[in-house]
């Protein structure tokens, strides 16, 4: 325990993951509290955008309709396409609403007033990354074969007998746990942390506002650098998103691939 | 195309982790049933070092 | 503030596998950049330092947690 941190600087508290829980904005659900209510505001906003987009489709596209495109040909040529390969058309859809839903909640971190990023409490990720859990074995069961699968999966050949014993749990709990719990980690933490040091740095701000007058400098430090972290951090939320994505389809191509 | 590396990354990180957790945790067992100390310590060996000979097999016996 | 000094430990023992990874990935990129034709021949080399230096951090991870 570092208690003599704690008798050094009795004013300061600083922000920890119990900024992360928040009372319901109204009633006693659970389902009132700022991420949920954030989360089915990004549902709302993606669902209204890509639908004005896209109902007045034109062959010279309007502005609006421009930036829908814009996005989905990115995930359908830069993820689908050159990822997944021939069968990429199925799996469109599911990457392009992953992409989407992720970039939306990721931004929210930024976005003033809203100022939370979704993804930062752990259970969002976890249960986009069951889904892709999911779709990934089913693609490859179904095209392999159950037996087929996991016998590619953790015996692979060329190494002797005994080895089978010390090796193959180590690749079934690999691929059935540890990889897409990585994916679903890697997530979180970046923006669990990247929102914890954003708030640090505004809170940190804020406190040496109001002590000694020679510390107000500091203070215009701090607040200069939660601005430009923000911006920094606006960039790591558009490359999780991309990465979250890329790495889905990676998995589903290695699915489809004839062996691992 | 980048995006190779980008996955195999992830993999042998998952493996890795994957090693030491599971013969890790069944040394940790081991100290647990019989009474000792070193089972977990020999555990973790034994499993980063199945790790990383997967990772040799996998990654650059296969290539 | 409360924790355990732990985790400190584990902060600073990611600092080497960290340089190490960048390091490697660095000499990967630029070896690639300027002979793309060598890329099959250095990839294993820069997945198996990668490994080696990983393994380190995740065992510090590990013992963080295990040793009290």
């Amino acid at each position: 325990m570092i208690k003599l941190l704690e008798a050094a600087q009795p004013g300061f508290k600083p922000p920890g993951s119990g900024d992360f829980i928040f009372q319901p904005i109204f009633g006693h659900s659970l389902l009132a509290t700022k991420p949920v209510v954030l989360l089915f505001f990004s549902v709302i906003l993606i669902s209204t955008f890509f639908i004005i987009s896209a109902r007045k489709a034109a062959v010279v596209p309007s502005k609006l309709q421009f930036a829908g495109e814009a996005v989905y040909g990115f995930v359908r040529d830069g993820i689908g396409k050159d990822v997944i390969g021939e069968e990429f058309q199925r799996f469109v859809p599911f990457l392009f609403t992953i992409f989407t839903f992720i970039l939306t909640n990721n931004l929210f971190g930024v976005i003033p007033l809203m100022q939370f990023p979704t993804m930062s409490h752990i259970g969002f990720p976890v249960s986009i990354t069951i889904f892709v859990y999911f779709v990934y074995h089913y693609v490859a069961i179904k095209k392999h074969g159950l037996g087929k699968y996991l016998k590619d999966m953790c015996f692979m050949p060329g190494i002797p007998k005994p080895m089978y014993i010390l090796l193959a749990p180590l690749e079934f709990l690999t691929y059935f746990a540890i990889r897409p719990l990585t994916l679903a980690m890697r997530l979180f933490g970046n923006m669990f942390a990247g929102h914890l040091l954003l708030m640090l740095f505004t809170l940190g701000g804020e406190y040496l506002l109001g002590s000694a007058w020679f510390l107000k400098i500091f203070s215009a430090i701090s607040f200069s650098l939660a601005v430009g972290l923000s911006f920094f951090e606006m960039g790591i939320q558009c490359l999780q998103a991309y990465i979250f994505t890329l790495l889905v389809a990676l998995y589903i191509a290695g699915a489809l691939a004839d062996e691992h | 195309m980048a995006t190779s590396e980008e996955s195999a990354f992830w993999t042998i990180f998952s493996y890795l982790i994957a090693g030491l957790l599971l013969w890790g945790g069944v040394g940790l067992l081991a100290d647990h049933l019989l009474k000792t100390h070193f089972l977990t310590l020999l555990g973790m060996a034994a499993g980063m070092a199945a790790s990383l000979y997967l990772i040799w097999l996998r990654f650059v016996k296969a290539k | 503030m409360t924790g355990t000094l732990s985790i400190v430990g584990f902060g600073l023992s990611t600092i080497g596998p960290g340089t190490a990874t960048g390091l490697i990935f660095a000499a990967y990129i630029s070896g690639v950049a300027r002979q793309p034709e060598a890329r099959s021949i250095l990839q294993p080399i820069a997945f198996l330092g990668f490994a080696l230096a990983e393994a380190l951090a995740i065992f510090g991870l590990v013992l963080a947690f295990v040793l009290k």
